[in-house]
């Protein structure tokens, strides 16, 4: 048992504790903290998949900046507590059928992914590479990002501003 | 791959020491301190307001906006990172997908401020 086992079964017990509060915590705000443990820990197994750059920008990104965002979220709406437990429960129970087909689908997915013979060379210049491929395969969804990122923020403001005049 | 892993001890003693440093501090002010009898610890210091209301309440739209722009420009940083690490092997095509990306986003800037999304109100 090597360090390197130690600290996956940390972060992915970190991961799966997180997401499982954050469906277990009935304040919203609980829940975000919540899944920011989450988010933490998947970027301490980006680390550990030595994906430097991921890791980073899962911290940046998710942990700081979506956050904040859905911290926003959380601010803007009105807190109901008016659904009770008993309510929610009872339209429980046929939530599991989608449940177990994403399930199969998920564990098709992985089942299917064949994993490289030879072991990948660890990211030295893990953002470099990452950079050559985006500005050279990857170009077009690329700049598909800066489109959706526009429609997003175009489209948020004609939301918020409607509701103000 | 093992030097790798031994460059992130130092991260994980410094979280180590940033964890205890709190934890310490405050446990020993509790050992140390008198135990208090009476209330109103929680009380405002110094004359200060009087706590009132909820604070759970409906904030105005304009803060989910200034987030949202924060968001956009943040990820716009995270894409120039790897385009300024790797430009010198990507040369002059790059930089114009890289001009097209940011002319986009400016593009939502100005459209924000043109719809006075910055000015407080």
């Amino acid at each position: 048992m090597n360090g390197e086992v130690i600290f996956f079964v940390l972060f992915s017990l970190g991961a799966i504790i997180g997401a499982v509060f954050v469906l277990v915590f009935r304040k919203a705000v609980y829940a975000l903290l919540s899944a920011v443990l989450t988010f933490v820990s998947m970027s301490g197994l980006y680390i550990l998949l030595t994906a430097e750059f991921v890791a980073g920008v899962q911290l940046l990104i998710y942990s700081g900046a979506i956050t904040i965002l859905m911290l926003f979220a959380i601010m803007l709406t009105k807190q109901k507590t008016g659904t009770t437990r008993k309510r929610m429960i009872r339209f429980q129970w046929p939530v599991i059928i989608p449940i177990v087909l994403l399930m199969i689908i998920i564990f098709y997915g992985i089942h299917k992914v064949t994993p490289p013979r030879k072991p990948v060379s660890y990211g030295k210049n893990n953002t470099e590479q990452i950079g050559e491929l985006i500005f050279t395969q990857y170009m077009i969804p690329f700049e598909m990002i800066s489109v959706l990122l526009l429609a997003a923020l175009i489209g948020a403001i004609i939301l918020a501003k409607k509701e103000n005049t | 791959m093992n030097s790798f892993y031994n460059s992130y001890l130092l991260i994980i003693t410094f979280f180590i020491i940033a964890l205890s440093l709190p934890i310490l501090s405050l446990s020993i002010g509790k050992w140390l301190r008198p135990p208090s009898k009476e209330g109103g610890r929680g009380v405002s210091y110094e004359s200060g307001i009087e706590p009132f209301h909820d604070s759970r309440i409906q904030f105005s739209p304009q803060y989910y906006l200034f987030a949202l722009l924060f968001v956009i420009f943040d990820i716009e940083v995270i894409f120039l990172f790897p385009w300024a690490v790797a430009y010198g092997k990507l040369g002059m095509f790059a930089l114009i997908e890289m001009l097209i990306f940011t002319f986009m986003l400016c593009f939502g800037l100005i459209y924000a401020w043109k719809k006075k999304v910055l000015e407080w109100m």
